[in-house]
């Protein structure tokens, strides 16, 4: 009875007294992020002050700091200083980084679930499309919410098209013709030759593809009937056919002309600079190029000069494709409960359509959420609501598995050493079967 | 112990202590590691207990039993009379028998399907996020996704689980998240056909990077000796250029000389030559290109050697020398090279062993390509380990790659001293003894 009356003394006083302030600082780091990404770590201190203002209308005195970093040498810098921080127990709060690190992180226990935190099935996380929300997510936990999202085109240019003699009813259709199938990666390759031996475009300027590792290489060994994971047991899928295939095109490019053989480990800057302005025929990038084309590459017409498609289908057995690769934001490992939860909160308000809105616009991604299309600054955005009326409905994510980073840096290397002709296609995958069957084990399936 | 001697250790402890932290740890270290399957999903510090979905289809490999693994798979959270109490003691009587009346026996996959059931709760909901997060773990039967600490919490919950005791330790290894002591590393890169390209690029790679810098060092130290002092110092400092310079900077000046647009291509244009990109047309192109890259770097430094050792020869002796009739190249033959064998020697044991483990000129000029023929073992160890754009960095392999470059050097160190004679080198001067 006498610690009842205390405890009911305590609750009193500590009722009647002015309420303490709460102090809390959350750090957000925010990988591979450019001038245009601003708003990853700009929408944690908007979603900061609602947080403060709704604690506020509770009586609760809550004031959070943020404190944001994104300049990080290269992605390498940026996961190393993350992985060494969370072993020093140190690690930012927030982070913003690719899907694939949650596998991973999450291993490791750098990182801890959102969906400890927040309501999934509550605004605004259950605005977010579910195929991203399941990208975020891992073995049954949702670990992560996307941040943004993009997916990866497949570009022409439209005067060297008009000049290979197609109409401007053709170029409308050529979306849908991609879509269907009836214009593949081979059709390309045809066109591009003609293109080259036309004089329109300079040898090795044909087919202009991307100049380093990256998701873009998934989508061609898809576009030849490959598939990234065995959807029964979630292992990875080495399909011995399809990547022969997509190495032989890559091949076949080089020796058609159309390709340079040395085209891997050009410049970005030259890259970006020579597809903006026409002397590509075909290119593939993704949807945040749009930004750079038009902006400090000088492209004033973009709808005017440049087509895109999904990733043409490259035979029978594969298909039209295009791959997504949000980012995500995720939650570290605290010794401090309360930091996650309040991490975990402003992530959430963070994902508010209009919040992420911002980010989308500014930083040429698309939409996370259904609701943001509605909003004018995302409707009136061409760009942007063409790109995600024509691609993301068809675009997949590469796998969360731990084992992808091996899968996909050997897969790259097998496809350089065919693309520069050390070895032939065969030989490669050969080579690539090989290491990874040694590295992965059990958790590969070859077919 | 005298005074004297501890004295001694004391102004030595600070280096002591350095080649301690700075030569000797990493070296430990690296042999720890290659020994481990480190790597980020492992993490560094050790790691906890826990078994996630995508686990159990590894189990039986690891020799759980079925019967374990139906155990461990069974639904994630259930309404039945002993989380139903534990919730009443929480969150009240009259809200759990309103669960009960909703729900009582029903099991859920996910947290978030326990999360919407609780939702339904109308007589005395639990409106906050938080409370349902919490009364939805009263629920929570499964282990799965479920993070353990400490080995003797993840034992409690497989004994209550029931899961069968001759499947424990078994289950108990299969669930360690962090790394742990291994040889796989060493049969791996036995096994893959790429080490032996790695290591013969290597090879290659110190070889003739070695054979010019150590040639062109002394030709240049060479050229320079006979010239007058103040030209002889400007071009030494101008080939010194390259020692000093950024790597960063030192390379993109290559780069633009090589690109397709850059000033090789430019010159050749109009001899009829098309445009390539002269570092990476071929894999040919490559080596020239990375051999001259870190040949002039290391040829500046034997200059700089060689040049020294040269001026300490006697004149006299080149007097002599000429007297005799003997012209540049006898001088240079017969009367500087032979003693010029010390520094040689040095110059080359020294070049060889940071030769072996030196890859930022490789990296920022090809990063081993094209196709991977210019990648070194060095290089490969810092792919490996340090560079994956998947997130999965190996840390236990990369490591393995580093102590197979730490043998290869102290055995070369040992072979160089005995090869070289150093015994003979270092040997105090008949003179005083």
């Amino acid at each position: 009875m006498i610690k009842m009356t205390c405890a009911t003394a305590l609750i009193a006083a500590t009722a009647a007294m002015p309420v303490l302030a709460e102090d809390i600082t959350i750090t957000v780091w925010a990988g591979g992020s450019n001038e245009g990404d601003h708003y990853r770590i700009e929408n944690i201190e908007i979603a900061a002050d609602l947080l403060s203002r709704e604690a506020a209308i509770h009586g609760e005195e809550l004031n959070i700091t943020v404190e944001g970093k994104r300049d990080f040498d290269g992605w390498d810098g940026f996961k190393q200083a993350v992985t060494l921080g969370a072993e020093a127990n140190n690690a930012p709060h927030i982070v913003v980084t690719s899907h694939l690190d949650i596998a991973p992180w999450a291993s490791a226990g750098y990182i801890v679930p959102v969906e400890d935190y927040v309501d999934l099935d509550a605004w605004p996380l259950n605005n977010i499309y579910s195929n991203l929300m399941d990208i975020a997510a891992y073995d049954g936990v949702q670990w992560g919410v996307p941040q943004d999202a993009e997916s990866r085109p497949f570009f022409y240019w439209k005067d060297t098209f008009t000049q290979l003699g197609y109409t401007d009813a053709d170029m409308a259709e050529m979306s849908a013709r991609v879509e269907a199938g009836e214009y593949t990666l081979r059709d390309m390759l045809a066109d591009a030759k003609k293109a080259v031996d036309m004089g329109l475009v300079e040898e090795g300027y044909g087919f202009y593809p991307r100049v380093s590792n990256g998701p873009d290489y998934a989508q061609f060994y898809q576009s030849f009937g490959g598939e990234l994971t065995d959807p029964e047991t979630g292992k990875l899928l080495f399909d011995r056919t399809a990547m022969t295939e997509m190495y032989q095109f890559f091949v076949d490019a080089v020796e058609a002309g159309v390709t340079r053989k040395n085209h891997i480990g050009t410049e970005w800057d030259q890259w970006y600079s020579e597809v903006a302005n026409g002397k590509a025929a075909f290119w593939h990038g993704g949807t945040w190029h749009y930004g750079r084309y038009t902006g400090k590459e000088g492209n004033e017409d973009f709808f005017g000069t440049i087509g895109f498609t999904l990733i043409p289908a490259g035979n029978d057995a594969g298909r039209a494709n295009t791959v997504t690769h949000p980012l995500v934001y995720l939650l570290t490992d605290q010794e401090d409960d309360r930091a996650e939860e309040i991490a975990a909160q402003l992530v959430a308000i963070a994902s508010e359509p209009r919040l992420n809105t911002l980010h989308a616009i500014k930083s040429s991604h698309l939409a996370i959420g259904k609701a943001e299309s509605g909003l004018d600054l995302y409707a009136g955005d061409r760009w942007a609501s063409e790109a995600t009326e024509v691609l993301l409905p068809h675009a997949n994510a590469q796998p969360n598995h731990p084992s992808y980073g091996a899968f996909s840096e050997a897969m790259f290397k097998g496809l350089e050493a065919a693309w520069t002709g050390i070895q032939t296609p065969e030989e490669a995958v050969a080579e690539v079967e090989a290491q990874l069957t040694a590295t992965l084990g059990d958790e590969l399936i070859i077919r | 112990m005298t005074r004297q001697t501890l004295l001694g250790l004391g102004f030595l402890s600070p280096a002591l202590l350095a080649v301690v932290m700075f030569f000797l740890l990493p070296v430990v270290l690296t042999v720890v590691f290659a020994f481990t399957n480190m790597s980020t999903s492992t993490g560094i510090l050790g790691g906890a207990y826990q078994i996630s979905e995508s686990d159990l289809r590894r189990l039986p490999a690891a020799g759980v039993s079925d019967e374990a693994v139906t155990l461990l798979e069974g639904a994630g959270y259930a309404v039945q009379p002993e989380t139903l109490a534990l919730f009443a003691a929480e969150f009240g009587e009259d809200r759990a028998s309103e669960l009960e009346k909703l729900h009582g026996g029903a099991t859920f996959d996910d947290r978030r399907a326990m999360e919407r059931a609780l939702k339904e709760l109308r007589r005395n909901p639990l409106r906050k996020v938080r409370d349902r997060k919490t009364a939805a773990e009263l629920f929570r039967v499964s282990i799965l996704g479920q993070r353990f600490a400490t080995e003797a919490e993840f034992q409690t919950a497989i004994a209550d689980l029931g899961v069968p005791d001759p499947d424990r330790a078994a289950l108990t290894t299969a669930a360690y998240t962090g790394w742990t002591f291994t040889t796989q590393n060493f049969e791996l890169l036995w096994k893959l056909p790429a080490t032996w390209r790695y290591a013969l690029n290597t090879v290659l790679y110190v070889v003739l990077t070695l054979g010019f810098n150590v040639s062109f060092g002394l030709f240049l130290a060479l050229s320079t000796f006979y010239l007058p002092t103040r030209t002889a110092q400007t071009f030494r400092a101008i080939w010194f250029l390259p020692r000093i310079l950024p790597p960063v900077l030192y390379v993109l000046m290559w780069q633009w000389l090589t690109w397709d647009q850059g000033f090789i291509s430019a010159m050749m244009r109009p001899f009829g030559i098309e445009p390539i990109n002269w570092m990476r047309h071929t894999a040919t192109h490559a080596w020239i290109f990375i051999v001259l890259i870190n040949g002039c770097v290391g040829a500046s430094l034997g200059m700089i050697l060689f040049s020294s050792s040269l001026r300490a020869i006697p004149e006299t002796q080149l007097f002599a020398a000429q007297v005799d009739g003997a012209n540049r190249w006898q001088q240079a033959r017969y009367v500087l090279l032979p003693q010029m064998r010390w520094p040689i020697l040095f110059i080359t044991s020294y070049q060889t062993l940071s030769l072996l483990t030196s890859f930022e000129y490789i990296l920022l000029a090809t990063d081993g390509g094209p196709g991977r023929q210019t990648e070194v073992w060095a290089l490969a160890a810092y792919h490996t380990a340090l560079s994956n754009y998947g997130g999965n960095l190996e840390y236990g392999l990369g490591a393995a790659y580093a102590l197979g470059l730490v043998i290869i050097g102290i055995l070369l160190s040992a072979l160089y001293l005995r090869f070289f004679n150093f015994r003979e080198l270092v040997a105090k001067p008949r003179i005083e003894q």
